[in-house]
């Protein structure tokens, strides 16, 4: 953040758009998402991709509000992933089968799960469960770090991130009454279809439905991270990671601040959470590992560290890339040119040497952050200028 | 706990009954556990034989990962970056030397001195070979980054370990392969008062201390070592005193690989099982080790890194080795909220 | 036919378009392949983790699969097969992945082509894969699946399984390896048949290994057999010296590790040799290969070695007959390792499998072949002589108990395992 490398600005100045420009791509790439299951097979692997791509989208702009807004670099976002998804496995599926003497709790729900014994919630009732459990988690998480300051904080949500997936792993073996804590890594499987009100309940041959719920709850989120982001709220949050001390002796309320952060941000990957162990049919332990809160984070920093829009294409671009190019089209080369090599055995080192090249290419991040962009124009320390915050009251 | 967090409440009785507090519910933490079984053993065996077991298995285990933290540890001090791919490095010291050793024709046959001297010749050649590729990692992928922000590098470093474990997977494979073992590592030294050491428990000890105490004078004594600290206080005040900060910077790199390269192959003949995927539990528990003592402070890496070592052998051995990196990381939480600069922890740039 | 459209469109706001899109995925809802013609060309698909610490099983798996296809010179009767080769896991994961395995077998279900999937490789994975199979009648075969619910509500399966796995009721899945329940009596049935006092088990928290521990503990309790421990391990842990000590506390004389070699065999075995000398050591098929008893493959060393005794689902070489024999010949001669792991036969026996029935389905449709699956009978395998009962599993319950002199397994004697 200190000085612009040499080449930057002038490299970046040719890419400036107009404001008027950048608005019609937005618009354009917002409606070609919205068009785009028209165009493609519904059972396809593209859909499948691009709605596992969306769920990953909401999860890095939760992130992006604990880093990129607040400055607290967060190691540990599985967790949030993680509770979101045995929400939806708890009040979702077959998991508490024995509830209600077998018969069963069936709140709003239709199709084929009203006749299955377990708890049965319709799915707006989960989302909001959700989001009331990672938000009390992320505060909870978040009260040990109110005094650590920096990569402290990165240590402290790593070791709740690990703390949570190794519960998830081992919760097997917890047993409270009748049911266990968790299904370890057989996995809670399978979960209740999204059973939208008016709707046929989803299935899993026909994706577009799924694609379709996946963009609004998108567009959402990113509605709700632009109204906090220019809130009083987010204003705090920018405070805080810009000079924390200063922050805190012009008022800001550092605690309250800082948990909501925590709170708002894991709220996101909640719902993502329980969006994905609907729509991927389990809630497995093995999914929540330390290296998923590696990859959340690198498309947030990747997309660039607190711009919006950056984070959403970030997102979209490593999980194209770890979902689509390298398991379905780079691996498929060495066959369709007739060698017989295999591929797979070099896919991790593909994944980081794009990582790097990206990374190296692209410091500040794919859509750097327009309060951080200026700053490096300037080229001086500490001189902001925000068409953002000038309207502070 | 909340309230603590406002640096603006604190007067002078309450903030020195709050000092008492912190600092006896640090030792509290600390000692929660040994004492617990401690107590468990006398009323049950009526001796303290399986807790000094552990102990020294503890401190075994853990001056190996205090070795891998010092050179986390000295990196974050001068770059201020967590460098992901440090576990990585590690894990190729194992098979550079295993590599190396296997080549020159040491075998569980040799006798002691050839042992001997190959071991050392091997330690040389893995140090020599591990702080290159280090300093070669710091060239391509972080140099380019040292104005971006901040988190910038954190992802080249994840890159980067990700491209060494595909490295070290297309070397020998995707399994845990036991290689010869060299010292006899789990053989009888000696048994005092039912407390067993092994032959691998001496070396991971006596390689260790030489090395951390060497590193330290070479810190607070040298040239070198003075220009480290100086640029990991202010790169920029440090650049107008006539410090070249580039090479410095590589130096230290130099310096992590190089330690690296030693727990590597101290690792190697201790566990005698390598694998592709070691340094990425090792980098994580060095990380935290670095942390719990305090990033940026060599004895507070080495300390974290015995402690751990003690937690992990405990945990193995009395709560199950599956809740193991569980306990691990609830120990660190306690540290961290009693002490949140860590053990030993110092004001660096970024925790001032 | 595809009633979400318009609503999605509604959700989105964006309703352009509604008409022009009403019928162009005729693919997608059903299963009804409308019968290849005879002779055509079919599709197998396997779907494994081909990265990460699955990868020495998987790559062994996928020889055997090739193997068996090229002794078949690419035919099963009429048909000329296709091999496909699909990746269940991720390079960020290193593991398999829910996303990978639905993607696997939506697009297994979408391909007409498709009439056999192998897979999963963990039973976790099969839990997801089958409902969408099942769906679209795609006969499915795994050669690692052990998990008991899969298939049957026979003790060690939760409630609710197997029927929530087959949502439309329809069975389309069978394997070839035995389901937990009768390596645990067979290594439960040697041990004592040894005389063993007091057995420490370590099992790796896998949905295999944590299985078979659990069904060691069942036939344990039922042969009197007394258990010191039942040991989750932490895969990625440095060594196992804390957990060895306590079962040298415990005065246990016995050790058996539920798990596979890559989830740190070699080092729980070398680290409870080391704190129990005299101890006997057992093992089931996960760690039956060279990766774990040949030194020169990374295995552990010969002192360990001596002390092991294995149960595997394979029979002595003399029983194996000729299809047997012809696979350890060609095994050999084509990947040049005489001790195959038992992955690399279980691969082998699945695409076998596979041909057997798109021959004896005779039309080459899924729905006939899932039939010829579920009617195979006595058929001679390396794996011996099986058929396949009305849950899809083997009817295989004899194992062999091997140990191991110089590197390689030498088989001791036939197991009835007393379930």
């Amino acid at each position: 953040m200190r000085a612009a490398s040499t080449a930057g600005p002038s490299f970046r100045d040719r890419f400036e758009l107009s404001h008027r420009v950048r608005v019609g791509i937005t618009a354009a790439a917002l409606i070609a998402g919205g068009l785009l299951p028209l165009f493609v097979d519904g059972g396809g692997g593209f859909i499948d991709d691009a709605t596992v791509a969306l769920a990953y989208v909401m999860m890095a702009l939760g992130l992006n509000i604990i880093v990129g807004f607040a400055g607290l670099l967060d190691l540990g976002y599985v967790a949030f992933f993680a509770i979101g998804a045995y929400t939806m496995g708890y009040f979702g599926s077959l998991f508490h089968i024995t509830a209600n003497g077998g018969e069963g709790v069936h709140i709003l729900v239709a199709g084929p799960a009203a006749q299955l014994p377990g708890l049965h919630f319709n799915f707006f009732i989960i989302i909001v469960l959700a989001i009331a459990a990672t938000t009390i988690a992320g505060m909870l998480i978040g009260l040990p770090t109110l005094r650590l300051r920096g990569d402290y904080i990165a240590i402290v949500t790593l070791a709740f991130g690990e703390i949570v997936g190794r519960i998830a792993i081992n919760g097997d073996e917890i047993k409270f009454l009748d049911t266990r804590l968790t299904a370890g890594r057989q996995g809670i499987t399978p979960v209740d279809k999204i059973d939208l009100p008016f709707l046929e309940t989803f299935n899993s041959l026909e994706l577009r439905p799924w694609y379709w719920t996946a963009f609004v709850l998108v567009l959402i989120a990113v509605f709700v991270n632009f109204r906090l982001r220019d809130s009083r709220l987010g204003r705090a949050w920018i405070a805080l990671r810009e000079d924390e001390v200063a922050a805190v002796s012009m008022g800001v309320p550092q605690v309250k601040t800082k948990l909501l952060a925590y709170g708002t941000g894991a709220a996101f990957g909640g719902v993502s959470g329980a969006f994905l162990g609907s729509y991927l049919n389990t809630v497995n332990a093995d999914q929540f590992q330390f290296s998923f809160s590696i990859f959340v984070l690198a498309m947030v920093i990747l997309g660039g560290l607190g711009s919006i829009w950056g984070v959403v294409v970030g997102a979209i671009a490593l999980s194209f890339i770890n979902n689509r190019l390298i398991p379905d089209v780079l691996n498929d080369v060495p066959g369709k040119i007739g060698l017989d090599f295999d591929l797979t055995e070099l896919s991790f080192g593909i994944f980081g040497f794009l990582l790097v090249i990206m990374m190296v290419l692209r410091p500040e991040g794919l859509i750097p952050e327009r309060r951080r962009k200026i700053e490096l124009k300037a080229g001086i320390e500490g001189l902001v200028v925000d068409e953002d915050t000038e309207k502070q009251p | 706990m909340a309230a603590a967090g406002l640096p603006a409440s604190t007067s002078g009785a309450v903030s020195s009954v709050r000092r008492f507090l912190a600092q006896n519910g640090l030792i509290g933490v600390l000692l929660i556990m040994p004492l617990a079984f401690a107590f468990h053993d006398l009323r049950t065996e009526g001796d303290l034989s399986r807790l000094g077991n552990n102990l020294v298995d503890g401190l075994s285990n853990g001056s190996i990962w205090a070795l891998v933290a010092i050179g986390y540890t000295l990196v974050y001090g001068i770059v201020e970056l967590i460098n992901f791919a440090h576990g990585e490095v590690f894990m190729l010291g194992s098979f550079v030397s295993v590599s190396f050793f296997s080549t020159i024709g040491l075998t569980v046959a040799t006798g002691i001195p050839g042992l001997v001297a190959g071991l050392l010749l091997t330690l040389l050649v893995t140090m020599f070979a591990l702080g290159t590729l280090n300093t070669m990692i710091e060239r391509v992928a972080y140099r380019p980054l040292r104005n971006a922000p901040k988190l910038a590098p954190l992802i080249t470093a994840v890159g980067f370990s990700f491209i060494l474990l595909n490295v070290g997977l297309l070397w020998r494979g995707g399994s845990q392969r036991s290689i010869p073992n060299l010292i006899d590592s789990q053989a009888l030294l000696v048994s005092i008062a039912g407390v067993n050491i092994t032959r691998g428990d001496l070396l991971a000890i006596a390689v260790t201390i030489p090395l951390v105490l060497g590193m330290t004078i070479f810190i607070s004594r040298s040239r070198l070592g003075k220009a480290m600290r100086a640029t990991a206080q202010d790169p920029d005040a440090a650049r107008l005193m006539g410090i070249n900060v580039d090479t410095t910077i590589s130096a230290t790199f130099m310096i992590g690989g190089l330690l690296a390269g030693a727990a590597g192959l101290i690792y190697a003949l201790y566990q005698t099982t390598i694998w592709f995927f070691q340094g990425f539990t090792a980098g994580l528990i060095a990380f935290t080790a670095a942390v719990m003592g305090g990033i940026g402070n060599i004895r507070g890496a080495v300390l974290g890194g015995l402690i751990i070592g003690f937690i992990q052998q405990l945990s193995d051995n009395r709560i199950g080795s599956q809740w193991t990196p569980a306990v691990v990381f609830a120990y660190l939480v306690l540290i961290m909220v009693f002490k949140p600069s860590g053990l030993l922890g110092e004001q660096t740039r970024e925790a001032g | 036919m595809n009633r979400a459209i318009p609503i999605g469109m509604l959700l989105s706001a964006l309703a352009i378009g509604v008409a022009a899109c009403g019928d162009d995925d005729d693919t997608a809802s059903s299963g009804d392949t409308s019968g290849a013609p005879a002779g055509g060309t079919l599709t197998v698909y396997s779907s494994l983790p081909l990265q990460g610490a699955a990868r020495p099983q998987t790559t062994d798996l996928v020889n055997g699969i090739k193997l068996a296809l090229k002794q078949a010179g690419n035919k099963a009767g009429p048909f000329t097969i296709k091999y496909e080769s699909k990746d269940d896991s991720s390079a960020q994961a290193g593991q398999w992945t829910a996303e990978q395995v639905s993607a696997n077998a939506r697009s297994a279900a979408q391909d007409d082509s498709v009439v056999a999937v192998i897979g999963e490789f963990n039973s976790g994975a099969s839990a997801i894969s089958i409902p969408i199979l099942s769906e679209a009648k795609v006969p499915q075969i795994s050669p690692a699946n052990t998990a008991v619910g899969l298939t049957s509500d026979a003790p060690g399966a939760d409630k609710g399984e197997p029927t929530k796995y087959y949502p439309s009721g329809y069975r389309n899945y069978v394997r070839i390896v035995p389901k937990d329940t009768i390596q645990g009596a067979a290594l439960a049935t040697i041990m004592k048949k040894d005389g063993c006092e007091k057995v420490a088990m370590a099992n790796d928290k896998e949905v295999y290994g944590a299985g078979l521990a659990r069904n060691i503990e069942i036939a344990a309790k039922a042969q009197s057999l007394n258990l010191a421990f039942n040991q989750g391990i932490d895969p990625k842990a440095a060594n196992y010296r804390s957990v060895a000590s306590r079962a040298k506390s415990q005065g246990a004389d016995c050790f058996v590790y539920a798990g596979i070699t890559s989830n740190n065999g070699v080092q729980i075995y070398k680290d409870f040799e080391a704190a129990l000398p005299n101890a006997k050591l057992y093992g089931p098929d996960g760690v039956a290969e060279a990766a774990f008893f040949d030194p020169k493959e990374g295995g552990v060393p010969a002192k360990v070695a001596q002390k092991v005794k294995l149960t595997v689902a394979t029979l002595s070489p003399d029983s194996y007959g000729e299809v047997g024999n012809k696979f350890f010949a060609d095994y050999e001669k084509e990947y040049g390792e005489k001790n195959p792991n038992p992955y690399s036969i279980y691969g082998y026996e699945a695409m076998s499998l596979a041909l057997d029935a798109i021959e004896r389905s005779g039309t080459g449709t899924r729905e006939d072949i899932v039939k010829a699956l579920f009617a195979t009978k006595d058929r001679e395998s390396p794996l011996g002589t099986y058929s396949i009962d009305e849950n899809g599993d083997t009817t295989l319950t004899d194992y062999g108990v091997y140990e191991i002199k110089d590197g390689e397994q030498v088989f001791l004697e036939t197991v009835k395992a007393d379930v």
